[in-house]
């Protein structure tokens, strides 16, 4: 089980990498038409007007998704903000408890959002809305790969609720912990 | 009056979940659902979904998991021994001497990169050791990194920028090109300061080191010219309308990813780490900008931030009186909270009553982003102080401490642009005449 929802988290934030490796190929190939156009308008000719149809929506597609993939392997690595101040000052039964409530929290939150996100992309299925954009995008594509991501995201904040509930440290607490600890080794190697 | 229980209320709960350590963006959705569900007829729900897609498929966040990923790819290479060694042969002579490598070089690299922490330690990892071995006043080291790396969130690129762009509805291009001077600015009052200092402790400043012949300097500098043309041309081709935001940022990835490769620190390790931090990190800003929007619209939707703008038109208060008033507030806010969040709760609350007051809201983005690097040097949250903590193991207040006379300088650059509005506001308006 473990096993299986560690490849989850990671395959997700892996999609989600890809996604952005893409948005960077879709965004240099567009600049390359560009300066070609460009050359080309200088040296007399007239332009031929390369485009990538629709690029720039689907560029915003893939990092909405990409975005949304990476949410849950995100959460785990303890890369989302918080101000942890006061729990860090905590002892250990009463931070445990604290935690439990702030994953309660996120767990309301989370399906909330999965759920309603589901009702949208549902809604632009059977409606068929597609981008207003030269290439006519089905939303519900890029909509129900989102819903994915919240998704897992919901399973990954479920999984760490309960982590804790059975009174281990969550995944994402001891990524807050390495970071700090790396941040120091690496000052100690250069001083 | 109920509007304003209603406002306080929401807001309370908002600062008390974000101490109790909850995640961000979850606190800003919550509230946001709280604020629709229990004051207002609206589905809470649906309104979520829609105004989470449309702030999250836009073409202009593009342009934010690319410069992530540029400034973590630079982070992860030589950069920062190549900034050092580029700089230090240049500034010997000046009053200050090698100090001022913390202010240059923190500038340039918050000109590759968007975030303040970033800047503060790959600049503090070589110049911290190599300052102290050479014998220069500690808190004077301390004080000038912490907050020349804040310059990180003001010199373009800046993810916080993008941050408000995105929020406030303005242009990045415009908000990049009107954080130039200010950056300027800041340095220059840094350097000065700097300066003076050292003419005025000349014991506590190590002798100079011989005079080395410019040639040698030159070759020195070789290394960060491929780095200070990429800047170039991406900030060039911003402010010339050449590129947008987006585009300009996709060519400052490739740059970056070609320097490293040149110089023999791209293995695949470093791609792979550099893309996925990437990932992590624009997720995160993501998640906080999706629940800002649905924060936003909920806001909206009770009217609260419609009648604090009429509030103050009532009250008849002048810009200047009001902006020192947020000023206080920001500062306060500051010191418990992140800058992102700072950002994203006054796009969501203040920015209509600000707009109301006639404020120009691209000034006003330079204007909190200056008053958002001073969060990042006031305790007890403030990521530079965190990072220098982790570089060199002294107390936090220690910091603090060495960091106040140019969190100082930085309220009078706040003073200097409301005094004088065109450092911000003079660059994007030539920039809008060609």
């Amino acid at each position: 089980m473990r096993r299986c929802l560690d490849s989850l988290y990671r395959a997700s934030l892996v999609a989600a990498a890809l996604s952005l490796l893409l948005i960077l190929g879709i965004v240099l190939l567009q600049v390359i038409f560009n300066l070609i156009d460009r050359v080309m308008q200088l040296s007399g000719s007239t332009p031929i007007g390369l485009l990538i149809p629709s690029y720039a929506d689907f560029a915003g597609y893939l990092l909405a998704a990409a975005s949304f993939l990476a949410l849950g392997g995100s959460f785990r690595a303890g890369a989302h903000i918080r101000v942890n101040m006061l729990l860090r000052r905590l002892p250990d039964g009463a931070r445990r408890w604290a935690e439990l409530g702030c994953l309660s929290m996120a767990l309301v939150v989370a399906c909330t959002a999965t759920w309603f996100f589901g009702k949208l992309t549902w809604g632009s299925w059977r409606f068929g809305d597609v981008s207003p954009g030269l290439v006519a995008i089905p939303i519900w594509l890029p909509q129900s790969v989102m819903t994915l991501g919240l998704l897992i995201f919901t399973i990954a904040v479920a999984d760490e609720w309960y982590c804790a509930w059975r009174r281990h440290q969550p995944a994402y607490q001891l990524a807050e912990a390495a970071a700090e600890q790396a941040l120091l080794e690496r000052a100690g190697g250069e001083l | 009056m109920d509007d304003l229980l209603t406002a306080v209320a929401l807001l309370a709960l908002l600062l008390l979940l974000l101490g109790s350590g909850l995640w961000v963006a979850v606190a800003l959705t919550g509230v946001g659902y709280i604020g629709i569900a229990a004051f207002t007829s609206r589905p809470a729900g649906s309104i979520l979904a829609s105004t989470v897609w449309s702030s999250q498929a836009e073409w202009t966040l593009v342009a934010l998991p690319l410069f992530i990923w540029m400034g973590e790819i630079l982070f992860r290479s030589r950069l920062s021994g190549d900034l050092f060694s580029g700089l230090s042969p240049w500034l010997r002579r000046l009053p200050g001497r090698l100090l001022h490598v913390n202010v240059l070089g923190c500038g340039l690299f918050a000109a590759v990169s968007g975030s303040s922490a970033a800047t503060c330690a790959t600049v503090g990892k070589i110049s911290i050791p190599e300052l102290t071995k050479r014998g220069y006043d500690q808190r004077m080291i301390l004080g000038s990194i912490a907050a020349s790396g804040t310059l990180g969130l003001l010199i373009p690129p800046s993810i916080i920028m993008i941050v408000y762009g995105v929020a406030a509805e303005e242009s990045i291009a415009r908000l990049f090109v009107a954080g130039v001077l200010p950056g300027a600015l800041v340095m220059g009052l840094f350097m000065a300061y700097i300066a003076v200092w050292s003419l005025l402790h000349p014991k506590k400043v190590p002798p100079a080191e011989p005079k080395i012949p410019l040639r040698a300097r030159l070759r020195a500098l070789r290394r960060l010219l491929p780095v200070v043309l990429l800047i170039l041309l991406v900030i060039g081709t911003i402010y010339g309308g050449i590129a947008s935001p987006t585009d300009a940022a996709a060519v400052g990835v490739a740059g970056a990813l070609l320097l490293t490769r040149l110089a023999g620190d791209l293995t695949w390790a470093v791609f792979r780490d550099g893309l996925l931090a990437a990932t992590r990190t624009s997720c995160m800003i993501a998640f906080i900008l999706a629940g800002a929007a649905f924060l936003t619209a909920a806001m909206g939707y009770t009217g609260i931030p419609r009648h604090l703008a009429l509030w103050i038109k009532e009250m008849q208060l002048s810009p200047f009186v009001l902006l020192a008033a947020l000023t206080l507030f920001f500062i306060l806010l500051g010191c418990f909270l992140d800058g992102i969040s700072i950002v994203v709760l006054t796009t969501a609350v203040i920015l209509p009553m600000v707009r109301e007051a006639g404020i120009d809201s691209i000034w006003f983005g330079v204007y909190l982003v200056l008053v958002v690097e001073m969060a990042q040097i006031t305790p007890p949250v403030g990521f530079n102080l965190f990072v220098l903590q982790g570089l060199t193991g002294q107390g936090l207040t220690n910091i603090a401490r060495a960091a106040l006379p140019f969190f100082l300088l930085l309220v009078l650059a706040v003073g200097l642009l409301m005094l004088l509005p065109g450092i911000a506001t003079w660059l994007p308006t030539e920039m809008a005449k060609h």
